[in-house]
Order: C-alpha cells, then sequence, then structure tokens
C-alpha cells in the first residue's frame, strides 16, 4: 500500500492507494470520479486521458503512486460552476460526441493540445496529434471542428493562420 | 396530417441535450454504478475452438483470497436457466423468409449462460468466478482447471458448409441451419440463356467486430425483501433484454428492473443479451451480494458479438446495350457457434438487386455454423455486402465490357415514375430519386475535376483511384413502439419511449418532434429512456427504426393527447369540446379571446370531482405497430492516393448524397453519417478478426493488431442530405444511422480497383491493408500489366 | 492487475541496492512499456522501482561533439529540446513521432532501449548513431548493446542513466507504421559521422534492429537514395506477419532508407 497525496482539479486528496492501482480506477472506483473511462488494455485508445501536472497522460497507465505530489486535472475539472471550458462548449456547438464515452479524454487531450502546441493549428495537425485518441461514433470530422473553433476562441484567431 | 408551417424545432441543427452531462463528465455508462456490498465476477473462457467439457475442478481456484464462488454450465442446468431466447428468425411481416432446408424450421444452437457440453469457439465462457475484488476474481478465473477433450473444428465459412466439415452441433450434422431460395427461377433461368454478356463474382466479405468503446459491463443485484433483481447494463433495448433475461431466470419480467442509461457506442453489439448479463443476475440471488462483472477490451474483441462474414457469388445477365436482364446470388452467412441473429443474412437478402431495375433474380440464402464467435447485426447488417456485390459486380461489368461505370448505372436505375417498385426479390422500395443522387453525387465530389487531379498525383509519384457506389437499403426493425405523454404542472412535457439510443440524440431528435407537434418550447421537452421500470414497452433501437417509429407512435399519441386536452379545456371553460380550436399550442375557446395553454390546463390536471375519461392526469399512453419497410438511399464517391513504393493509401475526398426521407435534425444526421463512414470505410482498410487457420486462433485481440478508423487515416468528409418523404409513415422519415456504411466498402474498393487499373485490376481481399496493396502492385508488374508510376 | 510493490527513489545508488535485494524487481521509468505488459499478464515483478525522479538521470547537454541525453528524459523533451534539434534534429523528429501526444509526454528513452522492442523507434537511432549507452556500471557501445528480440546487453539491475550520441554531419529517420499498432513495419536511420554511414532498420529484422551494411557500403561510395536502387534486402532475415510479408518488409526497408537518405535533417512518418 502507498499513501498519495495529490490535488485532484484543485482540491488536495489524500488516500491509501494499492501499489498497483492505476490512476485511471483511483479516480473512478476510490474518490467515485467516474467521468474518466477506461475503454482498452493496451494504452490506445485515449478515454482515460487526464492532465498530470499540465500535461496530457493516459491514466490507465500512470500508476496513482506515481501520480502522488502531482496536480491531476479531470473533466470533471474543467467547467467553472455552471460555465462550460470552451472545449467543452465547442464539443457541443459542432455536434463533435454522439455517445459521450470517448469524450472525457478527448476533451482533455484536446485541452492540451490548445493549450501547448507551439504554432498554429491546422486540421493536419490536429488530426496528427489527436491519433491517440480513438472515437467510434463521430467519425472525427466534427471533433476536428470543434477543436480549430475553440482553438480560436481560446489562442485568438491568428492562430489559425497557415505559417 | 402534418403541415410544414408548424415545423419551428423539426429540420433544424439544434444542439443535443443529452450532452451537458456527456462534456462535464457526469455521464451514467454501466461501469459507473456500484452497490454497497458489490462483489465481482470474471468468466473462466476455452482456449481451443471446439472442445468436450469432460471436467471443472474449482479446488485451487476456491482457495484463493476472497473467493465467493465458482459456478458452472452444470451449476445452470441444475437451477433451471433456460437458454437466452434470442429468436434470431427476422419474422416481421415484410422480412425475407429464412427457413432450413426445405422449408424446415431453423435449427439455432440453443444458447445457455454457460454450457455444460462443450465449448463451441475460442472464448466461450464455461464457469464464473466470484470474489470480494475484481483482480481476485481474475486470478481466481486463471486457477480453475478445465480437463477438456479437443475436437475438430472448423472456422472458414465456406470450409464449414463443406460436406466433410466437423459438426459445431451434433443435431445438425451438416452446419447449414438456413438453406432457403427465392425470386423466379424459371423467368431467371430465360434471361440468362438470351443474355448478351454474363458476368460473375464470388467474394467474401470477411468477420469485423463493433468496438464500442464502453467495453460491455453490467452490475446486477437481487432484494430477497421483494424478490426483485435489478441489472445495470448497457443494451440495445432494456425492455427487450428485461422479458429475455427474465425468461432466463424462470422468473416473472416483473420481477426483474433493466437500468440501461448512457450506452457507449451499441452498432448491432450490443442488441442481443450477453451470458454475463445472466450470469451476474443468477449469482446474486445465489450469493446475496451484488455482482459486477466489466469486460476487458480483449474479452470485447474476443467475445463481443461480431459482424459481417457473408461468402456471396453473383452473377448478372446483360443485353448488348447494358440493359441488366437477371440476377443470380448465392449468400452464405457464418452465424458462428450459435445463431444469434439472421438479420445480417435477411435484410441483405431483399436487396441483391441494389438500386437498379432488374427484372429477374433468384437468391440462395443460407447460413452455417462455425467455431467462431456469433455474429449478429453490425451496422446497416446485411446491407454494405449486398452493396458490394451488386456494384462491384457492375464495375466489373463495366471493365469488361468497355461501357462507362456510371452510363451503365444511369441505363438501369429504378426511375422515378416506378415508386412504390417492387424488385424482383419481394421488397416494395417506398421512394427515391435515385438518378438525381447521382447527378447530386458527381457535382457534390467535383467529379469532373478528378483527372486533373489524378495527373497531379502522378506528378508527386502517387496512384489516384476514383471510386463509385449507389447504394439503397431498408429500415424495418421490430414492429411495434409505446409512447407515453405527460404534460406536468410545472411547465415540462415527459416523454417515456422505448428506443434505447447509444449517441444516435434520441433526447433531442425526438423532442423535437414533440414541442412541434404539441406546441410547446423545445426546452420544455424531456425523454425518458432506459428504465424498464418507466418504460412498460419498446421496440429498442437497431436497423435506423427509431426515428421512423417514435415519430409515429408520437404523432399518434399527441392526437390523443391534444384530443383529451381539447374535452378538458371545454370542461374547464364549460363549453362543448367542439368549441375548443387547437393551434400553435394554444387551446382557443371558440368565440371569445381566452385561450389556455397545455401548462394552464397541467395545473388543473389533478383537481378533484373530474369526470371519469379526464382524470388520472394530462398524459396519454399510445401503441403502434408498424410493418412496412423503408428504404434510405443515396450515392458515394471517393478519391485516394497510392503510394506505390510502399502500398500506403490515403483518403484524399470522400463525399455522400442521402436520402433519409424527412431530416429531423441535420446535425445528428450528418453526424450519424461520419461515423458510419468510418465504420464502412475500417472494413474496406483495416478491420478484420483474423483466425490463425492452423490453430483456430483468433489472432486481432487488440487494438495493436485490430486496426481502427482514426483522426490521422480519415477525410474529412462532404455530406448532403436529401429528403424524399416516404409516404409509409406521417413524418415521412426513412432512416439516417446507416447510409454512410451501407457504400463505403464498395466505394473504397472501386477507388483502389481504379487506382491500380494499369496492373491488371488485381483483386485483393478486403482489409486492403499496404502490404496488400503493394503485393498486387508487384504481381501485377510481374505480369507486364502496368509500369511504375502510371494509372489508367 | 497482479500485486506489486512500488518504490520511489532518489538516487542510482539506491535503486540498484533495492533492485538487488528484491526477489524479482523491475525498474519503472515512463511505465509505456512496462505497465502494458503487466496489464496483459506478460510480466509479474514483486516490486517496481520508479526511476523517474532521479535527478542525474535528467538533462540533456551538447559538448565535444556528443550530445548526452538523460535516461529518464520523455520522448516529449527530447523531441521539443532546442540542443537535440540543433545538433541532431532526425532525433528530435523520431521522438516526436513516438507513440502519441500523451504517451510521448511519460515514455523515456532509457525505457525504451532497454526494452529492445523490435518495432520501437530509438534503437535505430542509437544503433544507427553509433551511441554508447551509459549505465551505473559501464559503458556499452551500440553494436554491442542490442543482442536480439527484447533482449540487450544489460545485466540484471544494471541501470541505462545517460545515451551519449556523437553528433553527426547529418542524420535521417523514415518510417512506415502499422495501421494498427502504429509502430515500425519498417523504419530506417541513416547517419553520417566523421565520413562514415550508417544504416540502422528497425521493425523489420527478426532478430530486432539491425545495420544494413550493403546499404552502409554503397550509400559511403555514392550518398544518393538512387545508388541504393539496386540494393536488395534479405527477406530471409525479415519479420512476417499481419503487418507485412518478408518480402514487403525487406522492400519497406530500402524504401524507407532511400526517403531517410532523401531528407536528411528530418524525420517522416508514413503510412
Amino acid at each position: 500500500m502507498a499513501f498519495v497525496s495529490m490535488t485532484i482539479n484543485g482540491t488536495p486528496v489524500s488516500r491509501e492507494v494499492e501499489d498497483h492501482q492505476f490512476l485511471a480506477y483511483f479516480l473512478r472506483e476510490t474518490l467515485g470520479m467516474t467521468g474518466t473511462h477506461v475503454g482498452c488494455d493496451t494504452t490506445q485508445c485515449g478515454c482515460c486521458v487526464v492532465r498530470l501536472d499540465g500535461v496530457s497522460v493516459k491514466s490507465c497507465t500512470v500508476l496513482a503512486a506515481q501520480a502522488d505530489g502531482c496536480a491531476v486535472t479531470t473533466v470533471e475539472g474543467l467547467a467553472t460552476g455552471e460555465v462550460l471550458h470552451p472545449v467543452q462548449r465547442a464539443f457541443q456547438t459542432h455536434h463533435a460526441l454522439q455517445c459521450g464515452f470517448c469524450t472525457p479524454g478527448m476533451i482533455m487531450a484536446a485541452v492540451d493540445l490548445i493549450d501547448r502546441h507551439p504554432g498554429a493549428l491546422t486540421p493536419e495537425i490536429v488530426r496528427e496529434e489527436m491519433e491517440g485518441n480513438l472515437c467510434r461514433c463521430t467519425g472525427y470530422h466534427n471533433i476536428v471542428k470543434a477543436i480549430l473553433a475553440a482553438a480560436e476562441e481560446i489562442r485568438g484567431p491568428s492562430s489559425l493562420a497557415a505559417e | 396530417m402534418l403541415s410544414e408551417r408548424t415545423f419551428k424545432a423539426v429540420g433544424k441543427p439544434l444542439e443535443r441535450k443529452e450532452d451537458r452531462r456527456l462534456i462535464t463528465g457526469k455521464g451514467r455508462f454501466s461501469d459507473d454504478f456500484s452497490l454497497p456490498g458489490q462483489v465481482w465476477a470474471a468468466m473462466v473462457r476455452s482456449p481451443y475452438p471446439h472442445a468436450r467439457i469432460v471436467s471443472i475442478d474449482a479446488a485451487e481456484a476456491l482457495a484463493l483470497p476472497g473467493v465467493l464462488g465458482v459456478f458452472t454450465g452444470a451449476d445452470c442446468l441444475r437451477d433451471g436457466l433456460k437458454p437466452i431466447p434470442h429468436n434470431p428468425v427476422p419474422s416481421t411481416r415484410f422480412d425475407v423468409k429464412l427457413t432450413g432446408r426445405d422449408g424446415a424450421s431453423v435449427f439455432i444452437g440453443p444458447h445457455r449462460l454457460l454450457p455444460a457440453d462443450k465449448a463451441r469457439h475460442v472464448g466461450e465462457a464455461v464457469a464464473m468466478v466470484v470474489a470480494d475484488t475484481r483482480d481476485q476474481a481474475r486470478a481466481a478465473a486463471d486457477a480453475v482447471m478445465v480437463d477438456y477433450e479437443e475436437l475438430p473444428w472448423v472456422a472458414d465459412t465456406s470450409a464449414a458448409a463443406e460436406p466433410d466439415a466437423p459438426p459445431v452441433w451434433d443435431e445438425l450434422p451438416d452446419n447449414v441451419l438456413v438453406d432457403s431460395s427465392f425470386g423466379d427461377a424459371e423467368g431467371t433461368a430465360a434471361a440468362f440463356a438470351r443474355a448478351r454478356h454474363v458476368v460473375s463474382m464470388k467474394v467474401h466479405i470477411g468477420r469485423v467486430t463493433g468496438v464500442p468503446l464502453e467495453p460491455r459491463a453490467a452490475l446486477g443485484s437481487y432484494d430477497a425483501a421483494t424478490g426483485r433483481y435489478t441489472l445495470h447494463a448497457g443494451s440495445g433495448g432494456a425492455v427487450r433484454q428485461k422479458r429475455e433475461l427474465a425468461e432466463v431466470l424462470g422468473e416473472p419480467p416483473e420481477s426483474l428492473r433493466v437500468l440501461s442509461f448512457d450506452v457507449g457506442g451499441n452498432f448491432g453489439t450490443r442488441n442481443r443479451a450477453y451470458v454475463e448479463f445472466g450470469l451476474v443476475l443468477w449469482a446474486s440471488k445465489k450469493l446475496g451480494r451484488p455482482v459486477k462483472f466489466r469486460a476487458e477490451r480483449s474479452e470485447s474483441f474476443l467475445t463481443d458479438y461480431q459482424g459481417r462474414d457473408l461468402v456471396t457469388e453473383v452473377s448478372l445477365a446483360l443485353d448488348e446495350t447494358g440493359r441488366f436482364l437477371a440476377m443470380r446470388a448465392s449468400n452464405l452467412s457464418n452465424v458462428g457457434a450459435r445463431c444469434v441473429s439472421l438479420s445480417p443474412l435477411s435484410k441483405g437478402s431483399g436487396l441483391i438487386t441494389g438500386s437498379y431495375d432488374i427484372p429477374f433474380a433468384t437468391l440462395r440464402s443460407w447460413a452455417v455454423f462455425s467455431n467462431t464467435m456469433p455474429t449478429q447485426a453490425y451496422r446497416s447488417s446485411g446491407r454494405p455486402e449486398v452493396t458490394f456485390a451488386i456494384e462491384r459486380l457492375i464495375d466489373k461489368a463495366a471493365r469488361e465490357l468497355g461501357f462507362d461505370r456510371l452510363a451503365l448505372r444511369r441505363r438501369n436505375l429504378v426511375a422515378p415514375d416506378r415508386f412504390p417498385y417492387l424488385n424482383a426479390v419481394g421488397s416494395t422500395y417506398d421512394s427515391g430519386e435515385y438518378e438525381a443522387n447521382m447527378d447530386r453525387i458527381l457535382a457534390l465530389a467535383d467529379w469532373q475535376g478528378a483527372e486533373q487531379r489524378r495527373a497531379e498525383a502522378r506528378a508527386r509519384g502517387k496512384l489516384m483511384g476514383l471510386g463509385f457506389a449507389n447504394y439503397v437499403e431498408s429500415s424495418i426493425g421490430t414492429p411495434k413502439e409505446r409512447a407515453d405523454i405527460i404534460v406536468t404542472p410545472d411547465e415540462r412535457v415527459e416523454v417515456v419511449i422505448g428506443t434505447q439510443p447509444a449517441g444516435q440524440g434520441h433526447e433531442t431528435s425526438f423532442a423535437q418532434v414533440t414541442a412541434d407537434l404539441l406546441g410547446v418550447p423545445f426546452e420544455a421537452v424531456t425523454i425518458t429512456l432506459g428504465d424498464t421500470d418507466v418504460v412498460s414497452a419498446g421496440g429498442g433501437t437497431h436497423s435506423g427504426r427509431s426515428m421512423r417509429h417514435a415519430a409515429t407512435v408520437l404523432a399518434l399519441a399527441s392526437e390523443d393527447l391534444i384530443a383529451k386536452a381539447q374535452r378538458f379545456a371545454a370542461h374547464l371553460s364549460g363549453t362543448a369540446a367542439e368549441a375548443i380550436h387547437f393551434e400553435d399550442g394554444l387551446f382557443r375557446v371558440e368565440g371569445s379571446n381566452r385561450s389556455l395553454s397545455w401548462f394552464d390546463l397541467a395545473r388543473h390536471a389533478e383537481d378533484p370531482g373530474l369526470p371519469e375519461d379526464l382524470r388520472g392526469g394530462l398524459r396519454v399512453r399510445r401503441d403502434n405497430e408498424m410493418h412496412t419497410p423503408v428504404f434510405p438511399n443515396g450515392a458515394c464517391v471517393c478519391e485516394i492516393e497510392i503510394d506505390p513504393d510502399t502500398g500506403g493509401l490515403e483518403i484524399t475526398r470522400y463525399s455522400t448524397v442521402d436520402d433519409v426521407g424527412r431530416c429531423i435534425n441535420p446535425l445528428i444526421v450528418h453526424g450519424q453519417t461520419h461515423g458510419g463512414i468510418a465504420q464502412g470505410v475500417g472494413q474496406a482498410l483495416w478491420e478484420h478478426c483474423t483466425i490463425d487457420e492452423t490453430s483456430g486462433q483468433p489472432l486481432s485481440g487488440s487494438f495493436m493488431d485490430y486496426g481502427m478508423p482514426r483522426f490521422d487515416n480519415m477525410p474529412s468528409f462532404k455530406t448532403q442530405i436529401v429528403e424524399v418523404l416516404s409516404p409509409t409513415n406521417p413524418f415521412g422519415v426513412k432512416a439516417g444511422g446507416e447510409g454512410g456504411t451501407t457504400p463505403a466498402p464498395a466505394v473504397i474498393m472501386s477507388a483502389i480497383e481504379d487506382a491500380l487499373s494499369s496492373f491488371g485490376a488485381p483483386h485483393i481481399d478486403m482489409p486492403a491493408t499496404p502490404v496488400k496493396i503493394w503485393t498486387a502492385i508487384q504481381a501485377g508488374r510481374a505480369a507486364g500489366a502496368g509500369q511504375a508510376g502510371a494509372a489508367g | 492487475m497482479h500485486p506489486t510493490r512500488y518504490h520511489r527513489v532518489a538516487t542510482v545508488a539506491e535503486a540498484a541496492r533495492l533492485f538487488a535485494g528484491q526477489e524479482d524487481a523491475s525498474y519503472l521509468s515512463g511505465g509505456h512499456t512496462l505497465l502494458p505488459t503487466m496489464k496483459l499478464g506478460l510480466r509479474q515483478p514483486s516490486d517496481l522501482i520508479d526511476l523517474g525522479r532521479i535527478e542525474e538521470m535528467r538533462g540533456i547537454e551538447a559538448a565535444d561533439g556528443i550530445l548526452s541525453i538523460g535516461a529518464a528524459t520523455r520522448h516529449a523533451e527530447t523531441a521539443a529540446s532546442p540542443l537535440v534539434r540543433q545538433h541532431i534534429p532526425a532525433l528530435a523528429g523520431l521522438a516526436g513521432s513516438i507513440g502519441d501526444r500523451h504517451v510521448r509526454h511519460r515514455g523515456t528513452m532509457g525505457g525504451s532501449v532497454a526494452n529492445n522492442d523490435p518495432a520501437a523507434d530509438y534503437p535505430a537511432a542509437v544503433l544507427g548513431l553509433g551511441a554508447t549507452v551509459v549505465t551505473d556500471r559501464r559503458r556499452i557501445a551500440a553494436d554491442d548493446f542490442f543482442v536480439g528480440l527484447y533482449e540487450t546487453a544489460l545485466e540484471p539491475g544494471e541501470i541505462i542513466t545517460r545515451i551519449a550520441y556523437p553528433i553527426p554531419e547529418s542524420a535521417g529517420y523514415a518510417k512506415f507504421r502499422s495501421p494498427a499498432s502504429r509502430f515500425a513495419i519498417a523504419a530506417s536511420f541513416v547517419a553520417r559521422t566523421g565520413g562514415v554511414v550508417r544504416v540502422a532498420v528497425t521493425g523489420a529484422g527478426s532478430a530486432g534492429v539491425f545495420r544494413a551494411r550493403e546499404l552502409e557500403d554503397v550509400l559511403s561510395r555514392d550518398f544518393r537514395s538512387e545508388a541504393l536502387a539496386s540494393c536488395r534486402i534479405d527477406p530471409e532475415q525479415m519479420l512476417g506477419d499481419l503487418n507485412g510479408t518478408p518480402e514487403y518488409r525487406a522492400n519497406l526497408a530500402l524504401v524507407m532508407t532511400r526517403r531517410a537518405v532523401d531528407a536528411m535533417g528530418e524525420a517522416r512518418s508514413y503510412k
């Protein structure tokens, strides 16, 4: 057993965890935060993406113990009260989700991409950088639109200019 | 019944109501539910494709920490558990009637929760372990000692139908459970005899799996005080699964409550109950604890109900002008180790002639058991296969006989004045403008500019290919649907209905329909689904049935409710019902400027002293039964570029025109088309449930082996919706959920053939992975058919 | 997943000491090689020793013609590093092509090299650049390091602390990715260092990463992709699986080598 302390969406959390428990299940089962989903067993689908110390990670392949001392952000922590994050709003506006299962990881991946990708975001770059997230419902078309729209809102229109 | 001018919400691309909870992490998927004291189940699965279960030794497993029980097929029999009543033979009025040989009834191979006799496919669950934690259950499952006697097996579809194939079921030694023939044999033979040309093709459209991103999960519990079971499990229809699982348990249906709330993708994989759902319910009663099961993704790849797997042989007879005279087809479906659904074979059978006016056809529809995971409906069940057959056959005819592939199609399309059109295998197409679809798609896809783009691609060392396909498909589905509409005093309209969305947006589109029927704000309407204690009846979601059935039963329910409300308004205002006029959501008293809103009425709906026929609240329940199928249709063009040095393929353009009948929400329908395209393209290029020929072992057990449509291998789309209303239902709805998939495998393979035409049109089996494309190019070069870098 | 004991250490010495004291320990770095194999039950170490916070295994330096990268450096860091981009841009590009974005935020160079997956990218760079693998016990030349499928010259408990890459005149990388796993079906790292040409191929060989000697000879006489036109790689030495026949891989390895030569200074990913 390990004792971990971390912040989750800004709130300090301390718990005993099994050494072999993954962060995704620590969130879902220990803390009851079921917004983060698990869709595969080979670290490929991306449903479990959260942000760990400000970068996107696949929480199914990070031990809770490895996250000790870190800041975790999940989809539940994106909105400010009733006010949605621009990425969440863009997903709704552009119909970038259908069943919603991949959506939490998709949104967190998009937030990280918009936040940290140096340089302009084009449809090609979005598609390349998002290849670690699978969606079976949407065919990706609307998700690309949503990410570009949110990027424009967050970064400003010049972010879409081709360089 | 409906006038266009009343549509305020219908037809609008309104944002979805269900999104809020899904984008904030508040979705309610099966694994999100837990109950105090719950324990976990894990399955012991057969490593062999076919093996007798000689004995099961659970001693070592039972001794492991946390283990509460080990259950086997013998235990199931002892407790009187029945097989799952899958009811796989489609039996609605317009379903093609499949039978066994010589009209015999179909032997389906009973599906017990755990078999006592044999395992009939790799991965079949032969025992269940229950333990305190999931890890403990899985560790204990590894410790269960099953003594198997390996038996001869067969996996390949054609091989399973051979006379010497090992039988999967002792009761059916030749494995052929269905063998029916349709069409006019004499007329077809005569047409072939006088034909100038005959073109033939045989192709195996392989096995794929649905891969909903939510692995299946189930939480079963039993309340000894009430004698009721509760099941949280994503499904394709909670009402159906309640009925089926209650029958398995030998309990009355009212004793089981099924809750399917948010479902992480279905595509057909959840249309039939899984053994784990029955097992956790049964175990929860035996152990007095809630029992939970969650599949690993590898378990999903192995034991989700799979899709497609059809061997089709088709021949087309043409005259000298290219007119289609007749068609012959033999469609052999691989149902797997038992028959769970014959929907793919049946649906495909009715559509073998496609969008074309082919006066004569004969069809043999047959099905075979094999030692593989059972198959059932998967996105556009049966239709991509037959669309592939007819469209690729026409491409072959054009190529071999020197016709232009578009002109040959136009020559033979069902003309607009022929609807309702009865095809040569007995399907009546409702409505459509097939040639107009072709005109639209050619414009949308900039067909004219393609040769220029081909030359540009060649200059970059790439082989461009241009693919074309028409399609017509059918939506039948369970014929019955029920809707409750309740107008509440707090200004809400609640609809309870028995469909089961997994992303199709019913909470939104059904609200749009209801809002316009009743003249209430879209925001005021809520749709309740998925809890069988609330949803008393309904057909679930499959086969594109939901919008059509929902809109129709809602239209009928609204009529009833408006009539009741008129009587109620009359009662409240002391006039006769005839003096109340309903318009734009208001009940106006004739000869006055008094009008009452729905919510005005609802506030009085529980008043004491109401006449009997007005009591019970401002609500109505309506059942509807509708058998007549509808026929969505359209056309599709794609462009690809192949890198001849690597076999790598990129889709550069993909355009579709889809006649969905009335489109309730274009945002949702375009989204359905996009996702449907991806699944069809996936089958053409990457997806295959591969089985090792020597061992019978499935090889595509994870995303490491099973290629998927991804952000970086899918193009963006140009999708156009066409609305040729169907005369079969009040809103004129056809269906919009599956037309993206139906032509996709055909259009991709058509494009690949076009790209490689200078190499002699080599045959490539789907999925057309880079190694296969490259290998075909080498073979073509060796045969001297092409020059490096050139294209047709 | 099978239970295990997790330990976090601050120094290499502590890690090695702890390893020696356990029955069946594994080192944990980025975790994106080891943890997936543990999830599948292929490995069940009694103890995990997390190297992720050891300072001496971090950091990137360039001096005296050597680019030295700490073994705990994440792929994303290598890809974004101004030093790596300046001195060996193909290595930065290769790092930026591993897995996906989220994997690159966790996976480390040391973890990948120690595992020697036959389709991993770094082994091609290490072998192609003639790098030195620096451990807590010794320095191992690339040519001696990769000994077989998933096998390296590392002794039990030995820890890779840095990898020292000679800075080449130029280097290029080209890979063709499996549609499913996204690992390389065949990839080639080409480098010219001190007038010597090395060509290291990953993804294709049945014994793991290998040097394509015939291609090296041809290119050292004539460094143009056209010069390779008549070369052939022996299919007998190639892997065969659903992703590719041995003939296909042999062809692909040659094509990727040609494309690397045509794009020196870059890493290109094809599919």
